[in-house]
């Protein structure tokens, strides 16, 4: 720190703020964002989550092959390469993102910085919707490079079983691309749990019941309701081979949009009625 | 310019801000002066617009707070310098709350030059002492060049050499014709920095009016008399209007009369006088005095402590 000697001459060097024109919801963006990339952890959040989901992913391959032979008829039938290559990004890479969102909004809690952000942006619902739609556009494009290299990865190791998926497989690209998209989605219910529960752990292991452990919790719930579990809405989400008991793609990506949307609602709602 | 009127907020059955009504000026350093709890933050919060008021309203520039378009430009406010993120730098924490409200990135090197950050400004905000912590929530509140300025407790855990920083920066921005609203539970502080005084207790505002004024008020000194007969003098006293407080050492504490007319009254009832000299009551005893009544746990009830709860 310089000495205490500065004087106010200094005040005035930008006359009066000269403004720069951007809609508001714009600037809670921009001011979103540059939160995000600023801080050393999302970076290093977006290596770990990429190398631990390719990583898994190629894991999970190569024990598919290895088992291969033991398998049944039934599950040969329904074997899916695409997916099956996926599972790094499904159930570890979308929660470490998506774990950006719940941060996004419980650091600023826990630290008390939430009351600048509300006084520089005081219309709450405002700042909710910049954190999801920030954390959500930042997640897509890493979560589809994890998705692209381990489902190119994973093909690789079922080569030798000639196994593999290609993307120019029907329904194969799709299945790639909504996963990053069911990451996406899983970052804005994120974002809706860091607001509704304000605690990085108490949200965070919400989105991890969520997405992880509703699948096997799903598993007391009656047949047809299994399927609406967000965490086996995502699998759907990255399923080419349809199997029974599992949504069609399109419709698991809409049923985890509007999860997404419900929690994100819910936690404008109160956040704007609580004091901050 | 910042108006209160009848602002009130409940806490359950708990009253943290009772009906206040008071208005901060351009121009001026404004103290808003209580004990710890009498307030003062909550208070502020519903200025911001964080806290909402149970009834009342309050307006910066005659609008309510979420009113305002781009705030950051009419109001900077510092209510906890060591509520931040720690893993930004100090020019980044800057940059998020300029992009927030439209305000051009360049300023941010400038509030950093002007609280004496320039140098620190690539470091992260998590090794900051609260010395420098404090300037930067000094600089985040002068980022948009705002009219108004507020501050809670910001000299708290300085160094002398901040104090003095803080002091003259405070009078500065009052000098520009700018509202300085500054919350403190330091009497003496306040009486060296603020031109104006509102006084908070309990919730309720205690007194509101200028610093000299105040401490005319407040101070009325007091004079220690002893005479050989004491209880013909304390009744003469008395019938003149004076106040008298009997000591346990057999003086009396006299106020409302200086010591040329408490001698002319001895002379006059041909009183023998033993003692006669004029004490300064202090300006923190008098505030001691005014808030303790309106403290929670009144001072009976914490002996040997100086300070109210």
């Amino acid at each position: 720190m310089t000495t205490a000697t500065y004087t106010i001459d200094a005040m005035n060097v930008t006359p009066a703020a000269s403004p720069v024109r951007t809609p508001k919801i714009g600037r809670a963006v921009k001011a979103e964002w540059t939160k995000l990339r600023t801080l050393t952890s999302t970076w290093r959040t977006v290596v770990i989550a990429t190398v631990l989901s390719v990583a898994l992913g190629a894991i999970l391959c190569l024990s598919q092959v290895q088992q291969w032979t033991s398998m049944t008829a039934q599950q040969h039938r329904t074997f899916d390469p695409t997916s099956c290559s996926l599972f790094g990004v499904v159930f570890v890479g979308a929660m470490m993102l998506a774990a950006l969102g719940v941060r996004s909004v419980t650091a600023e809690y826990s630290t008390g910085m939430i009351r600048s952000t509300f006084t520089a942006t005081p219309t709450r619902r405002r700042v909710l919707a910049a954190k999801a739609g920030v954390t959500a556009a930042f997640v897509f494009p890493v979560a589809l490079l994890a998705d692209v290299v381990s489902f190119e990865v994973g093909q690789r190791v079922f080569t030798g079983k000639h196994l593999q998926a290609s993307l120019s497989h029907p329904g194969v690209l799709q299945a790639v691309v909504f996963g990053a998209v069911a990451v996406s989605l899983t970052a804005v219910l994120a974002v809706g749990l860091g607001g509704l529960i304000r605690h990085t752990a108490g949200a965070t292991t919400a989105l991890v019941l969520l997405i992880v452990g509703g699948v096997t919790l799903g598993q007391l719930l009656p047949a047809g309701l299994r399927q609406y579990v967000p965490g086996t809405a995502f699998q759907a989400a990255v399923t080419v081979n349809h199997s029974p008991g599992l949504l069609k793609p399109g419709t698991a990506v809409a049923v985890l949009a509007i999860y997404a949307a419900i929690t994100l609602a819910a936690a404008s709602i109160r956040i704007a009625h609580r004091d901050a | 310019m910042i108006e209160a009127k009848h602002l009130t907020k409940r806490y359950g059955k708990t009253v943290a801000v009772d009906e206040v009504s008071f208005t901060v000026k351009p121009g001026q350093v404004t103290g808003f002066l209580g004990p710890n709890g009498a307030g003062k933050s909550t208070t502020m919060r519903m200025i911001l617009g964080l806290d909402a008021p149970t009834s009342g309203e309050v307006r910066v520039d005659g609008k309510a707070y979420h009113q305002l378009g781009d705030p950051l430009r009419s109001v900077g406010a510092l209510l906890d310098a060591k509520a931040i993120v720690g893993g930004r730098s100090a020019a980044n924490h800057l940059m998020w709350l300029a992009d927030s409200n439209g305000i051009a990135r360049r300023r941010v090197s400038e509030v950093l030059d002007i609280v004496g950050l320039g140098d620190v400004a690539g470091k992260k905000v998590g090794t900051f002492s609260l010395g420098m912590n404090q300037r930067l929530g000094i600089a985040g509140a002068l980022l948009g060049d705002p009219e108004t300025l507020m501050f809670d407790e910001p000299i708290n855990g300085l160094d002398p050499e901040g104090i003095l920083w803080i002091r003259n920066f405070m009078k500065a921005l009052a000098a520009e014709g700018r509202t300085v609203f500054l919350s403190s539970h330091l009497m003496s502080e306040m009486a060296q920095t603020a031109d104006h005084l509102i006084v908070i207790g309990r919730g309720r505002i205690i007194a509101d009016a200028g610093t000299d004024e105040f401490i005319n008020r407040h101070t009325a000194a007091s004079v220690r008399v002893r005479a050989v007969e004491q209880n013909v003098l304390a009744e003469a006293l008395t019938r003149r209007g004076a106040l008298i407080d009997h000591g346990p050492d057999g003086a009396m504490a006299v106020t409302g009369m200086d010591s040329a007319a408490i001698g002319g009254v001895a002379h006059t009832h041909a009183v023998t006088l033993i003692e006669l000299a004029p004490l300064g009551s202090s300006l923190e005893d008098a505030y001691f005095d005014l808030t303790q009544h309106e403290t929670d746990y009144a001072a009976a009830q914490l002996v040997g402590a100086t300070q109210g709860a």
